[in-house]
């Protein structure tokens, strides 16, 4: 868990770093490095005491449990509470920061589902495909599902730094794509609980209809100075 | 401390989060778990002609808090091809088992008091899952807490060879 975050975390950082630089003077989130660690810090809380009530703990009675990272840390609602912190901060800016920061979170993912490589659970259901791969001490072949997911994400950080420019593309197509490759990649997965899967459906449908107001609102409006500097 | 450098601190603090142990008195009178010592442990696994998901907690360990809901779901879908033992670990009788009533844990549980059994599992830490083929073979084993892909692929894999 522990680590999984970590690579999340960096891999998110490191794209945050490389929009700043590539973005240059037209950013438009401030102080990215204090908007992301002040996120990380809300989203870390949020789902970590969505976690302990969803294991049947109370918060208030066992307030130290909240530090206690590793007892679980629900990410859905951790997603939920770092865009609030970032739509709060930048709510006078909100599309251009979204957009802005949209593949620094794909990043963040793509670290996310490959910290599986640290906590060896990286395997789905099996199969006899050249590229699976087996885990250790079994014979059994199986699809490296998390893999996957991870590089799906990463190969989507560059389309999306593309579109950053484009208010509400960006971030539209890459919440599409978090809950696409998550929906795409379920039947792979293996699970005793099941997952969330109406809200990666959900993720879809919002993403594809911000992704479709963004496309039709720089199609019939010339680029003018509010498409950028927001 | 400037207002900029609280996320930091934040940050640390909960990085700086681990599991820890108490010295929680048992309740007086209260019912016991069966104990098992390290010989009547590699006994039982040898002796097993099912595949068995053993797991070693305590009530004091926080992560072990996390993990028990989805052992109990592990269970409760694959408790006929797979024999769940839990093992309470350096924990008190009293606490143990209420914790196995919190969360209606309805598997076979024993108690470690000495932790002997995790030492012989090489583990340092709880909690601590082992997926042990039919005849005692130890396949995997999980140390910390582990989360629902890692345990339904380990259940998987015994399930897969039988």
């Amino acid at each position: 868990m522990e680590l999984t975050l970590l690579a999340a975390a960096l891999t998110g950082a490191a794209s945050v770093w490389a929009t700043n630089r590539i973005l240059a003077d037209r950013i438009a989130v401030e102080r990215p490095t204090d908007v992301l660690i002040g996120a990380a810090a809300v989203g870390l809380l949020v789902g970590r005491l969505a976690a302990m009530m969803g294991a049947g703990v109370n918060p208030l009675t066992s307030p130290g449990d909240i530090l206690i990272v590793r007892g679980g840390v629900s990410t859905g609602f951790a997603s939920i509470g770092a865009v609030a912190v970032l739509a709060w901060t930048h709510r006078s800016t909100l599309p251009g920061a979204l957009d802005q920061l949209a593949p620094a979170a794909i990043a963040g993912l793509a670290g996310w589902h490959g910290g599986c490589l640290w906590r060896g659970a990286c395997l789905g259901t099996s199969t006899e495909l050249p590229w699976a791969m087996a885990s250790a001490g079994t014979s059994v072949s199986r699809h490296p599902v998390e893999l996957y997911a991870a590089v799906a994400f990463l190969v989507a950080v560059p389309v999306l730094a593309a579109l950053v420019d484009r208010p509400w593309l960006a971030s539209g197509v890459g919440l599409a794509l978090a809950g696409g490759v998550r929906l795409a990649t379920q039947p792979f997965r293996l699970s005793i609980v099941g997952g969330p899967v109406w809200w990666y459906g959900a993720a879809v449908a919002v993403g594809a209809l911000l992704a479709w107001f963004g496309h039709s609102r720089t199609r019939t409006r010339p680029p003018g100075p509010d498409s950028i500097e927001m | 401390m400037r207002r900029r450098s609280l996320p930091i601190v934040a940050l640390a603090l909960v990085a700086a989060g681990c599991s820890g142990s108490t010295d929680a008195a048992g309740a007086g009178g209260a019912p016991e778990l069966a104990p098992i010592t390290v010989e009547d442990f590699t006994a039982e696994i040898e002796a097993s002609d099912r595949p068995m998901v053993v797991n070693l907690w305590a009530s004091w360990c926080i992560p072990c808090r996390s993990e028990a809901p989805l052992l109990r779901e592990a269970h409760d879908t694959n408790g006929d091809r797979i024999h769940f033992l839990g093992i309470a670990t350096q924990d008190s009788p009293g606490d143990s088992v209420a914790f196995i009533d919190e969360f209606g844990l309805t598997f076979e549980n024993r108690s470690d008091r000495n932790g002997d059994i995790r030492g012989w599992l090489g583990g340092v830490g709880l909690p601590l899952t082992v997926f042990i083929r039919p005849g005692g073979e130890i396949l995997r084993t999980h140390f910390g807490v582990i989360d629902d892909a890692a345990l339904a692929l380990g259940i998987d894999d015994l399930l897969a060879e039988n």
